[in-house]
C-alpha cells in the first residue's frame, strides 16, 4: 500500500535521479519541470477527452438517452472520434476579423487554464508549485481568461460575438465576487493561502462541515464563473448562437472547448480541495481520494446542468449581486466571529458553533424571503 | 552573468517593449492588450524579486480588473470602434514631456544616496502583512474601506440611468 | 492591541462615519425620507461638534502615529463641520429640484466631511495621502453630481483630470522625502532633518523639488496660482452648495495639512519654504483678483476671488516664524472666510433657486426684489474685501500683522501689496452691490426664498458681524489652537 501510496512521487525522484547521474543538477532540475509541465498538459487533455464521454454519457442518462455508444466499448472512443474530426476540419478566419486578435484569443484561453492546474495538490506531495499565494494566484491567472474571451468575441467582427464576449466579462466579473468571498472562510481556517496548507488543515475535519453555505455560495459562484449551464447565457445557442465562439472552427474551436472543459474540472477540484479536505482519506491512495471527491463535484455539475433551464441577465445578475454577494458578506462576518468565539476551544465545539452559526444564517435568510413575499402579497390584496 | 540576471534582462525588455507598444501603437485595441502585456511583465519583476502576493495582486488588480474595464470602455465606445487610427496632434509634446520624466527618473535612481533600512523577514510574509494591516496600518485600512465605499455610492450615482422621483 | 486606548480621542469621526452609514441606510430602507435626511446629518454635525469641543485641549497621538489629536485640528474639525452643516441646511431646497439622489448626497457630504477631519489630524505621510485622496475623489462625485446638468458633468471631469495629475505628482515628492529620510512620520522626518549626524545631508538638494511636488497637491486643494485653473470651471458647473463647499471645507483641510507638514517636518527648511510661498502667495492674490474683475457670472467671479483670498491666507503662513501671529491670523481669517464666503455662495445658491440665474447682470435691482439678500450680500461682500467692522477685518488684520512683525524690508513689500490688493477686490466686489442699489431690475416681482436658506443666510450674516465687532473670544480659541503646533515643531 505505502508503494501504491507513493507512486507518482517516487517516480519523480528516481526519474530526476536517474536525470542527475549524467547532468548538472539545475539541468536536471530544469528537465524536470519540464517534464512536470508536460505531464500536466498531458493530463488535461486526456482529462477533456473522459469527461466530455462521461459528461454526454450522464447527461443522455439524465434525459432517458443512451449517449454515445457506437464508437468502442460504451462509446468511450466517441470523443477521440470527434477530437480527429475536429482537428481535420478547415480552420476559417472571417475576412473581415482582426486577424491578430482572433489568432491570439484561443492561445489565451487555454493558456490560463494550464497554468492553474500547477498549484493543484493532487495527492500528498503531488503539486508541481507550492505556491504561498496558492489561491490568490488561481484568482490572478483564471483572470487572463475573461480578457481572452473578451478579445475572441470582438476579434471576430460578429455581432453575436461580442454580446457573448461582453456577457462573458459581466458575469465572470460579478461571480468573481462571491466565489473569493466564499473561498476566504476556508482560507481563514487555515490562516494560509497555500493549497497544500489548506488541504493539511482539513486533516481533521473537511471545511465542508464549518462551512456548508460556503460551499454551497462557491460552487453556485463556479459553475456560473465557467460559464456552464444554467448559467451559459454567453453561449446561449437559441439567443447568440454560440456566443463568443461563433466564428471559431477546426482546431481553434477545440480549444475553446478544452479550455472549458478543462476549466470546469478545476474549479470541481478546487472546491474538493477547499472544502472536500482534498486528497485526505483512509485506506485508498491520496490521489484516487482526490480524483474521487473532484469527479463527485463534477457530477454534481452534470446533473445541474441535465436539469435547470437557463437563467435570464437580469435574474443572472440579480442572483450574484442582490444575493449572493451578501450572503457571502454575512457568511463571512459569521465565521469571523465562530473562529474568534472558540479560539481556545476544541474542535467539537468548533464545528457545532458552525452549523448552528450557518443554520440561524439559512434561518435569516428564509425568514426575510417570506416576509418578501408575505408583503408583497399584502400589496395586491389592498390594490 | 546569471540565470536571474539574464531572466531579468529578459523580462525588462519585454516589458519596455510592450510599453512603448501601449503608445505608439496606431490600433487602440492593440495598445491596450499592449498595456496587458506591459502589466504582466511588472508582475514578472516582481516575481523576480521574491514578491510573490504583490506579483498576484498586481496582476489580479491591474489585469484582471483594470485591463479588462479599459477594453470594455474601448469596445462600448461607438466612436472609438470606428477609428481605426488614434492619434494625437501633441504627440511630441508627449514626447518631450515623458523623455524628461524618465531622464528625471533614471538620474535621480543613481543619483541619490537613498536610505535603507536592512530588516528581518521572519515568518511567512503574507501573514505579516495581514498582521500589519490590521494593528499598525489598521486606520490607513479602515479610511480606505469608506473611501472604496464612498468610490461605490458616486459611481452608481453618476453611472445609473435616470429614473424620474 | 496598541493605539487602541486612544480610541475616545476619535469620537467625533466615528460620530461622522456611523451617522454617514445611517443615513445612506435610511435613504435605501425608506424611500419617503430623503429630505428629512439632511435633519439627521445635520444633527450628526452638530453631535461631532460637540464631541469636539468637549475634546478641545486634549492631546494625543493614535494608530501608531497615523494621527495626532490636538487643538489644532480639532479648531479645523469644527471649521469642517460647520461648514458641512451650513452647506447641508442652504441644498436642501435646491437639491430638492435637481436630483433624485439626496438621500446619497447628504451620506456623500458627510463623508467629506470625514474625510476632512482626518486630513487635517494626519501625521504620517500615509495617512496624508490617502485621507486626501478621501476628499478628493468625494469632491469630483460631489461636482458632477447633477449628470443631467452637462456643465456639472463638465465640470466634475476636469476636476478629476486636473486632481488625478496633481495627487500623482505629490505622491511622487513624498515617496522622494521617504526615499531620503526613510520614514513616513512626520516627527521622524523632522529629526531626520534637523540631525546634524543623519545621511539626510549628502541629499540636501533633492528637499526642496520633493516640496515642490508635494505643495503642486496642497496646492491644488486650496487651488493656490499655478494650480488654479479647476477653480472656476468646477464652481460654476457645481452644483452651488457644492461650489460652496469647496470653497471652504477642502481649501481649510489644505491649509492645516500645509501647515502642519511644513511646521512640523520641514521647519529646518523654512528659509526656503517661505520665499517659495512668499512668491506663489503675491502671485495667487494679484492674479485672483485682477481676473475677477472681468467675470460676468457671480460663481466664476466667487471662484476668482476665493483665489485672492488664499493668496492672504499664505501670507499668515509665510508669517509664521517664532513670536509671530501668523499661524493665529490663518486659523483666524480661516473662520471669517468659512462665515463670509459660504454666506455669500448661500445667498447666491438663494438668488439661483429664485430666478435660475448666476450672471451678476440679473443681481440690478435686488435691493427692491429682496431686501434682505441684498443687505446680507453687502455685509458679505464688506468682509471679502476686508473692511471694519466684519470677520474679514480681524482676519486680515492679523495676517498682514503677522507679515510686518517678521521686520524686513521684503515682508513690509508683502504686507503692503496685501493691502493694495484688499483695494483692487473692492472694485468688484462694490460692482456688484452698486448694482444691486442703483441700478433698476429688469423684473421688479420680490424673490420666493425658502425658509432653510434663510436661516443659512441669517447664520452666517450673524456670525460675520459678531466676529467683526465681538472678536475676543475668537481670538482666545485660535490662541489656544496654535500653543499646540508650537509644540508640535521643535522650535
Amino acid at each position: 500500500m505505502p508503494f501504491l501510496n507513493d507512486l507518482f512521487v517516487n517516480l519523480s525522484s528516481w526519474i530526476h535521479g536517474f536525470l542527475a547521474h549524467f547532468l548538472p543538477l539545475w539541468a536536471a532540475d530544469l528537465v524536470m519541470m519540464l517534464f512536470t509541465i508536460a505531464c500536466l498538459i498531458a493530463f488535461a487533455v486526456t482529462t477533456i477527452i473522459f469527461i466530455n464521454w462521461l459528461e454526454r454519457k450522464v447527461i443522455g442518462r439524465i434525459q432517458d438517452r443512451y449517449g454515445p455508444n457506437r464508437v468502442g466499448p460504451l462509446g468511450i472512443l466517441q470523443c477521440v472520434a470527434d477530437m480527429i474530426k475536429m482537428l481535420t476540419k478547415e480552420d476559417i478566419t472571417p475576412a473581415q476579423a482582426d486577424r491578430l486578435i482572433f489568432n491570439l484569443a484561443p492561445v489565451m484561453v487555454v493558456v490560463p487554464t494550464f497554468m492553474v492546474l500547477a498549484v493543484i495538490p493532487f495527492g500528498r506531495g503531488m503539486v508541481a508549485a507550492d505556491l504561498n499565494v496558492g489561491f490568490l494566484y488561481i484568482m490572478a491567472v483564471s483572470s487572463l481568461t475573461t480578457i481572452a474571451i473578451l478579445l475572441a468575441g470582438w476579434g471576430s467582427r460578429n455581432k453575436y460575438s461580442l454580446l457573448g464576449g461582453v456577457r462573458v466579462v459581466a458575469q465572470m466579473m460579478s461571480y468573481e465576487i462571491p466565489m473569493v468571498l466564499s473561498a476566504l472562510g476556508a482560507i481563514m481556517l487555515t490562516g494560509s493561502l497555500s493549497m497544500v496548507s489548506i488541504v493539511a488543515g482539513q486533516s481533521r475535519v473537511p471545511f465542508i462541515l464549518l462551512q456548508p453555505l460556503g460551499f454551497l455560495i462557491y460552487l453556485t459562484s463556479a459553475v456560473a464563473e465557467v460559464n456552464r449551464a444554467p448559467f451559459d447565457l454567453p453561449e446561449a445557442e437559441s439567443e447568440i448562437i454560440a456566443g463568443y465562439h461563433t466564428e471559431y472552427s477546426g482546431i481553434k474551436y477545440a480549444m475553446f472547448l478544452l479550455a472549458e472543459y478543462v476549466n470546469a474540472f478545476i474549479v470541481s477540484a478546487i472546491a474538493a480541495t477547499l472544502f472536500l479536505g482534498g486528497w485526505q482519506g483512509p485506506l485508498l491512495p491520496s490521489y484516487i481520494w482526490f480524483f474521487l471527491k473532484a469527479y463527485a463535484i463534477y457530477f454534481v455539475l452534470m446533473w445541474l446542468r441535465g436539469t435547470l433551464p437557463r437563467l435570464r441577465i437580469d435574474q443572472l445578475m440579480g442572483l450574484a449581486w442582490r444575493f449572493l454577494v451578501p450572503l457571502a458578506l454575512v457568511n463571512l462576518l459569521v465565521m469571523g466571529l465562530v473562529i474568534t468565539l472558540t479560539q481556545r476551544k476544541g474542535l467539537f465545539s468548533l464545528v457545532l458553533v458552525s452549523l448552528v452559526a450557518n443554520g440561524l444564517i439559512v434561518a435569516a435568510v428564509v425568514i426575510i424571503y417570506a416576509f418578501a413575499i408575505w408583503r408583497r402579497r399584502q400589496v395586491k390584496v389592498t390594490t | 552573468m546569471t540565470l536571474l540576471q539574464i531572466a531579468f534582462l529578459i523580462i525588462s525588455a519585454v516589458t519596455i517593449l510592450a510599453a512603448l507598444g501601449v503608445v505608439v501603437g496606431r490600433n487602440i485595441l492593440r495598445n491596450a492588450l499592449a498595456l496587458i502585456l506591459a502589466f504582466l511583465g511588472v508582475a514578472a519583476l516582481y516575481l523576480l524579486l521574491e514578491a510573490t502576493f504583490l506579483a498576484a495582486v498586481q496582476v489580479l488588480i491591474y489585469v484582471g480588473a483594470i485591463a479588462v474595464l479599459i477594453l470594455f470602455a474601448i469596445m462600448l465606445t461607438e466612436r472609438l470602434m470606428k477609428q481605426e487610427r488614434a492619434t494625437n496632434e501633441q504627440w511630441w509634446v508627449v514626447l518631450v514631456a515623458s523623455a524628461l520624466l524618465a531622464a528625471i527618473l533614471i538620474f535621480l535612481v543613481g543619483a541619490v544616496e537613498w536610505q535603507v533600512t536592512p530588516t528581518e523577514i521572519g515568518g511567512d510574509p503574507i501573514a505579516n502583512l495581514g498582521r500589519a494591516l490590521l494593528t499598525t496600518y489598521v486606520l490607513p485600512f479602515e479610511v480606505a474601506s469608506l473611501l472604496l465605499l464612498m468610490a461605490l455610492v458616486g459611481a452608481i450615482i453618476i453611472a445609473r440611468e435616470r429614473e424620474e422621483a | 492591541m496598541p493605539g487602541f486606548e486612544n480610541l475616545p480621542l476619535l469620537s467625533p469621526e466615528i460620530t461622522l462615519t456611523i451617522f454617514a452609514l445611517l443615513v445612506l441606510g435610511l435613504d435605501l430602507a425608506f424611500k419617503r425620507l430623503k429630505d428629512a435626511l439632511a435633519y439627521v446629518a445635520i444633527g450628526g454635525l452638530i453631535l461631532a461638534i460637540m464631541l469636539t469641543a468637549h475634546l478641545f485641549g486634549t492631546q494625543g497621538s493614535l494608530f501608531s502615529g497615523m494621527l495626532v489629536v490636538d487643538s489644532f485640528a480639532l479648531y479645523f474639525k469644527i471649521i469642517a463641520c460647520l461648514t458641512t452643516g451650513l452647506v447641508i441646511l442652504s441644498s436642501i431646497a435646491f437639491m430638492k429640484e435637481k436630483t433624485p439622489y439626496r438621500g446619497e448626497f447628504y451620506g456623500l457630504l458627510l463623508l467629506a466631511t470625514l474625510a476632512i477631519t482626518l486630513l487635517v489630524g494626519a501625521s504620517d505621510l500615509v495617512m496624508i495621502y490617502l485621507s486626501f485622496e478621501f476628499v478628493s475623489l468625494t469632491c469630483y462625485v460631489l461636482v458632477g453630481y447633477l449628470r443631467g446638468d452637462p456643465k456639472s458633468s463638465e465640470a466634475g471631469i476636469k476636476y478629476f483630470l486636473y486632481g488625478a495629475v496633481t495627487s500623482a505628482v505629490m505622491l511622487y515628492g513624498m515617496s522622494l522625502i521617504y526615499g531620503i529620510t526613510g520614514s513616513t512620520q512626520l516627527t521622524v522626518i523632522a529629526d531626520n532633518f534637523l540631525s546634524p549626524s543623519s545621511p539626510v545631508a549628502s541629499t540636501r538638494w533633492l528637499i526642496l523639488p520633493a516640496v515642490l511636488f508635494i505643495l503642486a497637491g496642497f496646492g491644488f486643494k486650496i487651488a493656490l496660482v499655478p494650480f488654479h485653473q479647476w477653480a472656476p470651471d468646477a464652481y460654476e458647473g457645481a452644483p452651488t452648495p457644492i461650489a460652496a463647499f469647496l470653497s471652504v471645507g477642502p481649501k481649510a483641510a489644505g491649509f492645516a495639512v500645509l501647515i502642519r507638514v511644513l511646521l512640523t517636518a520641514l521647519p529646518a527648511y523654512q528659509i526656503d519654504w517661505i520665499a517659495l510661498l512668499s512668491g506663489i502667495s503675491l502671485v495667487s492674490m494679484t492674479f485672483g483678483n485682477l481676473v475677477a474683475i472681468q467675470q460676468t457670472n457671480i460663481k466664476r467671479m466667487l471662484a476668482y476671488s476665493s483665489i485672492a483670498q488664499v493668496g492672504y491666507i499664505l501670507l499668515g503662513v509665510v508669517a509664521a516664524g517664532p513670536g509671530t501671529v501668523g499661524i493665529m491670523g490663518v486659523l483666524l481669517f480661516i473662520l471669517a472666510y468659512l462665515f463670509t464666503n459660504l454666506g455669500a455662495f448661500v445667498a447666491v445658491v438663494a438668488f439661483s433657486y429664485a430666478t435660475g440665474s448666476d450672471e451678476i447682470a440679473d443681481y440690478a435691482g435686488l435691493l427692491r426684489r429682496a431686501p434682505l439678500l441684498a443687505a446680507a450680500l453687502v455685509v458679505f461682500f464688506m468682509s471679502l474685501a476686508g473692511m471694519p467692522p466684519t470677520a474679514g477685518f480681524l482676519g486680515k488684520l492679523f495676517v498682514f500683522g503677522a507679515v510686518i512683525q517678521m521686520g524686513q524690508k521684503v515682508f513690509y513689500f508683502l504686507a503692503v501689496a496685501g493691502v493694495l490688493n484688499s483695494v483692487i477686490s473692492l472694485y468688484y466686489y462694490f460692482n456688484v452691490v452698486r448694482l444691486m442699489f442703483f441700478l433698476p431690475a429688469k423684473d421688479e416681482t420680490s424673490l420666493q426664498i425658502p425658509r432653510s436658506l434663510v436661516v443659512a443666510v441669517a447664520i452666517t450674516m450673524a456670525m460675520t458681524l459678531v466676529m467683526g465687532f465681538y472678536p475676543q473670544p475668537f481670538i482666545d480659541l485660535a490662541t489656544r489652537s496654535v500653543v499646540t503646533v508650537a509644540m508640535l515643531s521643535p522650535q
